[in-house]
């Protein structure tokens, strides 16, 4: 898929050809162990990054110059995976022959405003600008707060917060209000001069565009120091803490119960069992024709949204559902016959080729975008540099009724949460 | 078949119009293995009034029959549709807005069973009481997940705001009285009335052969007896233009307040070219006073009255339109002062020249060279412009030709303070201490 380089050790290019887009995508992705204090100071970091630079120093001015580029996008984004932070720098821009009066411009002046982005920030002595850190810190703040008034994702937050307290798993991409609040302008630049000099770095491109040209471009417009990283060991077993409660219900003011039920399993994404678990967790509650959606939401009518998902980085299994809340012991006793009846090896060759038929189409689906291409070989590639739709595809196909069986007895309830109104009795 | 160069964008749409009144769009894209089909009536959430197939006095069907009646189609007397698509690694799904149901799928392989599942389930209706009252319980959860969205709530509490009659006032599920009501029978009134081939479009995008294509879906139409096409009679109640209220707070277990200006629309007979222009002006107009550039968006910003979720736009469809512009605010107060502000000072004084409108402009431009490459959005978007007789494809020439003066006369129609409404969603403990 795309054509790999080594730039510098360390920073990584990954380069794909393709005229299916109309535009140019880049993003480069910078990573670092994940700690509540590094994703608290990235977060800032990204939003003050993308705030102004030395070129433009006031933020409308940046942003009309990105409109005046057929309105190029330029996003800092801070995501986690596993037990990396990652802070990825998007941009996409048009390609200039689809503009009436297209001058090649557009691109190299979106190269020239990765290059000014990342290297040419707005300092003031030597340090990022009061003003500004001050203003992006309580950004972020009011983004970890805004999780409260998203009830799904705030119980979500809870439950994973309760399973596995000080874990990766729950440390959020964005930190702590504490971590945010004890940014200083100094603390900040250290964080930035770390993620320059330090971060591994994947460069990725994917558009219409010559590989040699945009490559020798790239080593021009991003002076990146090498730097030592220390090969990964994905194989690493995940270990799985005991958790004291196994259930606990919590208040707002609202009208749905929401039922987060959180299982552990030894299988991860670097596990040989992995795609035996995608197609496990597929069948129990991953699509519409899953054990879930028909048990629970249409023989029972019980729920609008009821369905699973596998967390591989961590080696947990969620379950969702939105239900009345008083008929919460029904709903889990619904959902535990489920996952039993998998154990039971209660599992039929047309649900097995359906949940096959959906994953493929979901991957190769997936690779219709420049983003979809970018996250699946970003991720992929750790595992297997030979990366292809067909060879996952193949691994799928393999899986047997009693692969599912063995998988489905490796899944262990924990906690079972349940955020409620608070006028509603529960049983 | 006919087929429509769009050569500046590089893309070939081909388009039938069927003996049974159907209209097909095909639009190969090289490159995607995906292909995406939309399936979709002109009928929606707003359309509850009307005079049936086959009979001469108006009837209003209960709130939320649209939503229901989406949900319905799913389930056949041999189970359920979403079983069939997943055989054939087929993802589908179906939504409805106030002006539109959309049956849609998407696959890599399998692309003519899950166009002729596509075709034949929409087509087929299959509806009992038993399994009517079954689905209640469903969207019932539906509604009360909604109800605890504050997001979901902002939204349809400005629309409720701004209209006194008009059914885009409704949510779009209705409630859980109204669904209450609900019949089998009504579900074949409406499903009569509005599911006719002739009130209907399907769009088919991504990697496909359009002969081929054409072909398979006409000789599937061709196979199926429907009654003549009849024009469809529906019934709006007069809209004042002033807001119904100017003002409303919702309390909330919320955090953070959150809050929407709202101006409902003077415009909203626009068809055709004339409509297009009109609400691209008025998209214009917004980025230039609310954009991120704006001086408005730099205080605003700074003074910390918005945050990361803060959003402006507008939506046009025949009988209604309104612009929103809002945020999450812990200074709701001062955010609306500010943004009542703003559009005053444009109204006393416009303030953006040619190079304003020109950089806006670009930035819309490329918005859709963006887009294009989402075979999503070609089929929602080209659907949606479509049924009010515009093309998606024209944007790009209608932006190039763009005037001060076409926004200025553009934004005029939703200026006007008496067009103004303010909603807000403020936390419970609010409520008890004032």
């Amino acid at each position: 898929m795309f054509q790999s380089n080594e730039l510098q050790q360390g920073i990584h290019l990954h380069i794909r050809p393709t005229d299916q887009f109309k535009t140019v995508n880049f993003a480069i992705k910078f990573k670092q162990g994940l700690t509540n204090q590094s994703a608290s100071e990235r977060s800032v970091l990204a939003n003050v990054l993308l705030h102004s630079n030395e070129l433009f120093p006031s933020n409308p001015a940046f942003q009309s110059h990105l409109d005046e580029l057929y309105g190029a996008t330029m996003f800092l984004d801070s995501s986690k995976k596993g037990n990396d932070h990652t802070i990825t720098l998007l941009a996409e821009s048009v390609n200039d022959q689809y503009l009436a009066n297209g001058t090649g411009q557009v691109l190299d002046q979106t190269l020239k405003l990765l290059e000014t982005l990342l290297f040419k920030p707005n300092l003031e002595q030597g340090t990022f600008k009061e003003s500004i850190v001050k203003r992006e810190k309580s950004s972020v703040t009011e983004r970890i707060e805004s999780l409260y008034d998203d009830k799904t994702r705030y119980a979500q937050h809870r439950l994973v917060k309760l399973m596995r307290p000080n874990h990766p798993a729950s440390i959020s991409a964005n930190g702590t209000i504490e971590d945010v609040s004890a940014i200083t302008n100094e603390s900040l630049f250290v964080a930035y001069k770390k993620m320059i000099e330090e971060d591994q770095v994947d460069i990725y491109v994917v558009g219409d565009i010559d590989v040699d040209e945009m490559t020798s471009k790239l080593k021009q417009a991003f002076p990146f120091p090498s730097r030592n990283i220390k090969p990964k060991n994905i194989h690493e077993n995940v270990q799985h803490p005991t958790v004291e409660k196994d259930f606990v219900n919590e208040y707002q003011d609202m009208k749905q119960g929401k039922l987060h039920i959180g299982y552990k399993t030894p299988v991860t994404f670097s596990h040989p069992d992995f795609p035996k678990m995608q197609i496990t967790n597929g069948i129990f509650g991953g699509y519409p024709h899953a054990k879930l959606f028909i048990n629970v939401r249409e023989k029972e009518s019980m729920a609008y949204y009821v369905s699973s998902s596998f967390s591989s980085a961590y080696g947990l299994v969620y379950v969702l559902a939105g239900i009345d809340a008083g008929k919460l012991e029904k709903a889990v006793r619904l959902i535990d016959e489920q996952l039993n009846a998998m154990q039971e090896g209660q599992i039929t060759q047309n649900e097995i080729n359906q949940t096959v038929s959906m994953l493929k189409n979901q991957l190769k689906e997936a690779l219709d975008s420049a983003r979809g291409q970018i996250e699946i070989f970003d991720q992929y590639k750790d595992l297997d540099e030979k990366f292809s739709v067909e060879t996952w595809s193949e691994k799928w196909t393999k899986v047997t009724k009693e692969d599912i069986q063995d998988m489905a007895k490796s899944i262990n309830k924990q906690l079972v949460y349940f955020l409620s109104g608070k006028d509603e009795a529960v049983s | 078949m006919k087929e429509l160069n769009f050569k500046q964008l590089d893309e070939k749409l081909f388009h039938e119009k069927l003996s049974n009144g159907l209209e097909v769009y095909i639009l190969p894209k090289k490159g995607f293995s995906k292909t995406f089909a939309t399936f979709t009536t002109k009928y929606g959430a707003i359309d509850s009034t009307f005079i049936p197939l086959g009979s001469s006095e108006e009837v209003t069907v209960p709130d939320g029959i649209a939503h229901f009646l989406e949900h319905k189609m799913f389930e056949k007397e041999h189970g359920d549709v979403f079983q069939k698509f997943s055989e054939f690694g087929g993802s589908a799904n179906a939504f409805t807005s106030f002006t539109r149901t959309a049956y849609l799928f998407s696959s890599t392989d399998h692309v003519y069973d899950n166009t002729e599942t596509l075709l034949n389930f929409v087509q087929e209706p299959y509806f009992t009481q038993a399994t009517v009252d079954k689905e209640k319980g469903i969207i019932g959860q539906e509604i009360t997940m909604y109800d605890d969205q504050p997001h979901w709530r902002l939204y349809f509490g400005t629309i409720e705001n701004m209209y006194k009659h008009h059914p885009v006032k409704i949510d779009i599920a209705g409630t859980i009285a109204s669904i209450s009501d609900i019949t089998a029978e009504h579900l074949y009134t409406c499903y009569e009335t509005f599911y006719h081939p002739s009130n209907m479009s399907l769009f088919v995008v991504g990697s496909v052969n359009p002969e081929e294509m054409m072909n398979y879906i006409r000789e599937n139409q061709n196979k199926k007896e429907f009654s003549e096409p009849q024009p469809i009679v529906r019934s709006f109640p007069d809209e004042p233009l002033e807001v119904a209220k100017r003002e409303n707070v919702l309390y909330m277990d919320v955090q953070k307040p959150k809050v929407y200006v709202g101006l409902k629309a003077k415009e909203t007979s626009l068809q055709g070219e004339a409509m297009m222009k009109h609400e691209l002006a008025i998209q214009l107009a917004l980025e230039l006073m609310f954009g991120r550039s704006s001086d408005f968006y730099v205080k605003a910003y700074e003074n910390e009255l918005i945050d990361e979720s803060y959003a402006f736009d507008f939506t046009l469809e025949k009988g209604y339109g309104f612009a929103l512009i809002g945020s999450d605010t812990s200074k709701p107060k001062e955010l609306i002062e500010a943004v009542k502000f703003e559009l005053n000072k444009v109204e006393e004084k416009w303030p953006f020249g040619q190079v304003d409108v020109e950089r806006v402009c670009k930035k819309k431009i490329g918005y859709f060279l963006r887009a294009l490459n989402s075979v999503e959005f070609i089929a929602n978007q080209f659907t949606r412009y479509a049924f009010n007789g515009m093309n998606l494809f024209d944007a790009v020439p209608v932006l190039e030709q763009m005037t001060v003066a076409d926004l200025q006369e553009a934004f005029s129609s939703i200026q006007g303070e008496s067009q103004q409404t303010v909603f807000s969603i403020l936390n419970k403990k609010e409520q008890t201490s004032s």
